[in-house]
């Protein structure tokens, strides 16, 4: 199931009259990525850089066939219907660009996505590339050379600078995927890890996080017998603010529950790392020396 | 956003969670008109807890108390906060009081139920007493009743307190809270169960959908936005008083907050320790804002450098360079840095003033005309970190 994200060609853009998704068709065109069709209530009948556009998702697939995947840009409160609706007209991978989509829509999508058996990335992902075949979403794709490093990011997108950096030391990345900034996500690190892991052409795995971002530490949810290295980087260990900065009226529940979101801090992240005996570079140079070593 | 309590009961009104006759006092005055039969409860309507032992919680008996009191009331900030308004509202005598809460746990994405049965100021007392279901598919009244049971009720107050949990989780999924908590739910001897305090947090996420919830509040939306403890949230990250030493006058300037959290880091570790860091948002307008860091930047006596980083895509960057195009004229050069770095590219001409220097950080390659651009700038520009650290330590 979760190979064809990576190796699809069929692309839906939902919502493709959005500025999101307007600025993401050259770019993704550019690199060869079919966007077969484009979903914008009230447009159908017309065409955006000549991909034809309809009223529904249904109504796209009728006219072009079977989709792999829809990008979903909407803004962020229609996100989950406009997922739902492509769930519920065959769609089985879904890409949510959008920030800022609400907890409960995520929450329901993702239970219709586990009934169905959808991949949802995201919410908040700018998308992932195979270097040289393909793309999605919004990743600046000069940053990328195809190589055997395989990429998960959970930050505010330093994917790109990342791979860059890597690129330049003459490390190429076999796929790099955006987990999204959201406060809820339909994948995480254990699910792009498992492809990973199959993936022939990855020999080697960085993980990147964030402090303040995410709820969970990566570390924790790794399979304790993954076959291939894995090297993490977490940014901004040493922000001048550690813990997260919680509301004094907040009520008596947070000390039952975790009603915050974002707030697992770079310190725990790289305790967990250390813990499950993986090594957190502690700069992009020494991430690619001791990818060098490796490969 | 979280509601004050007189908002929280209308919206617990709605649904048909039983609340007291309350009256709404800006003023003293207003005591004259006072609906409500005495004796009252008189409440300060502010979001910080403790409201009761903050002194701004009062039971009155007449007019004449009930005006001193409101005087008292509204002339007291409890955590740093003062009340537009006080809460008048029937007294209530319970036999019970039980705490309820449903909240969505970012742990464990799920929604989950809370519940105990000493409720009211005891609850903090109490953490061990509070039960919890979580709500791991859809939600069905039978996940209430199984909190009440878990809380340790019987007989028909099981019923009474599972209904008020089923509106509570209507009023949760249907209006997209963050969180609603009841506390205490008063239980009188006839068995009738009244909310007596509650509290209700929006997400901030959905509130373009709920139109009702934007005009509840009689006050101004603005300024009622809890910060989310999230980088992006945080326009400006500051060295510490005590960190900034003679060294580390760099000032950072970055359009994405998990890179400039990269480059702090790598900063850090080194003497060139920035001062501080300001996120430039590329949803609003970058030149404005660019402008704007870069006039305080030059403006600062004794600053040894501004690092920029430049996001090579076109969007931003192009707007970006305009910034910086337009921030040169008119202001003397930077110095040069001796070129020590073999993959820089160096296109700063030689210039003898103490204005800081500007150095670009390029992640990736710009398109031709950026290039351009920023090639006729005194300015150096480096693609990777390395290359960056090499620079600011060796000529810093």
């Amino acid at each position: 199931m979760m190979f064809k994200m990576i190796n699809n060609r069929k692309i839906l853009l939902q919502g493709i009259h959005e500025p999101l998704a307007q600025s993401m068709i050259a770019p993704m065109c550019g690199y060869g990525t079919a966007i077969v069709a484009g979903v914008s209530v009230g447009h159908g009948g017309t065409t955006v850089a000549e991909i034809p556009v309809f009223d529904l998702v249904e109504q796209a697939i009728a006219a072009v066939g079977q989709i792999d995947t829809s990008v979903v840009c909407v803004p962020p409160d229609q996100v989950a219907d406009a997922a739902l609706e492509a769930i519920a007209a065959g769609i089985r991978q879904l890409v949510l660009i959008p920030h800022h989509v609400p907890p409960l829509d995520t929450l329901t999508l993702i239970n219709r996505a586990k009934a169905t058996g959808t991949v949802i990335l995201g919410a908040g992902s700018a998308g992932l590339i195979v270097p040289d075949q393909f793309l999605l979403g919004s990743l600046d794709p000069q940053c990328y050379s195809a190589g055997p490093v395989g990429m998960i990011d959970r930050t505010n997108r330093i994917g790109d600078a990342i791979a860059w950096e890597l690129t330049q030391a003459g490390i190429g990345q076999s796929v790099a995927v955006h987990l999204g900034t959201g406060t809820i996500l339909g994948t995480t690190f254990p699910d792009w890890l498992s492809l990973l892991a199959h993936n022939e052409d990855t020999k080697a795995v960085v993980l990147l996080e964030q402090h303040l971002l995410g709820n969970k530490a990566a570390a924790t949810v790794i399979p304790p017998d993954f076959p291939k290295p894995i090297f993490a980087y977490v940014a901004g260990q040493h922000l001048p603010f550690q813990a997260p900065i919680s509301d004094a009226s907040t009520s008596i529940a947070v000390q039952k529950v975790h009603p915050l979101p974002h707030t697992s801090t770079a310190a725990e992240k790289v305790a967990a790392y250390k813990a499950a005996k993986i090594r957190v570079a502690t700069s992009p140079k020494q991430l690619t020396d001791w990818l060098q070593e490796v490969l | 956003m979280e509601l004050l309590e007189y908002q929280a009961k209308a919206l617990f009104a709605d649904v048909g969670i039983p609340i007291l006759p309350s009256q709404r006092i800006y003023q003293p005055r207003d005591i004259k008109q006072l609906q409500v039969p005495y004796p009252v409860v008189l409440k300060s309507q502010v979001r910080a807890g403790g409201r009761a032992k903050a002194g701004g919680i009062r039971f009155v008996e007449n007019t004449i108390d009930a005006i001193a009191a409101t005087q008292t009331i509204l002339t007291l900030a409890i955590g740093g906060e003062y009340p537009q308004l006080v809460l008048a509202e029937a007294r209530y005598d319970t036999d019970q009081e039980l705490f309820l809460a449903i909240v969505l746990d970012y742990h464990r994405q799920h929604p989950i139920l809370l519940g105990s049965s000493r409720g009211g100021i005891e609850v903090d007392l109490a953490l061990e007493d509070i039960k919890t279901v979580v709500i791991e598919q859809e939600f069905s009244p039978f996940h209430a009743r199984r909190l009440a049971i878990q809380m340790g009720l019987t007989g028909p107050n099981i019923q009474a307190v599972s209904s008020i949990v089923e509106r509570m989780y209507h009023l949760f999924a249907s209006k997209d809270l963050d969180s609603i908590e009841i506390n205490p739910l008063g239980i009188n001897r006839n068995g009738e169960v009244m909310a007596l305090d509650g509290k209700i947090t929006l997400s901030e996420t959905a509130l373009s959908r709920h139109p009702q919830l934007q005009t509840l509040s009689d006050l101004p939306l603005e300024g009622f936005y809890a910060a989310t403890p999230m980088l992006p949230t945080l326009p400006r990250w500051e060295q510490p008083q005590g960190a900034i030493a003679a060294l580390s006058r760099i000032v950072l300037l970055s359009p994405n907050p998990g890179v400039a959290a990269l480059i702090w880091d790598s900063l850090t570790k080194t003497k060139a320790r920035p001062q501080y860091c300001a996120l430039i948002d590329p949803q609003g307008d970058i030149v404005q804002q660019m402008t704007v860091q870069l006039t305080a930047c030059f403006e600062q006596s004794g600053l040894k450098a501004v690092v920029i980083h430049l996001c090579p895509k076109a969007e931003i960057a192009t707007p970006m360079i305009a910034a910086l195009t337009q921030s040169y004229p008119g202001l003397p050069k930077p110095p040069e840095i001796p070129p020590r770095s073999p993959r820089r590219r160096s296109s700063s001409p030689p210039a003898q003033s103490l204005q800081p220097a500007v150095v670009v950080y390029v992640p990736g390659q710009l398109s031709n005309e950026a290039s351009q651009a920023l090639g006729a700038l005194p300015l150096q520009c480096v693609t990777t970190l390395a290359d960056l650290l090499t620079l600011l330590t060796l000529n810093l």
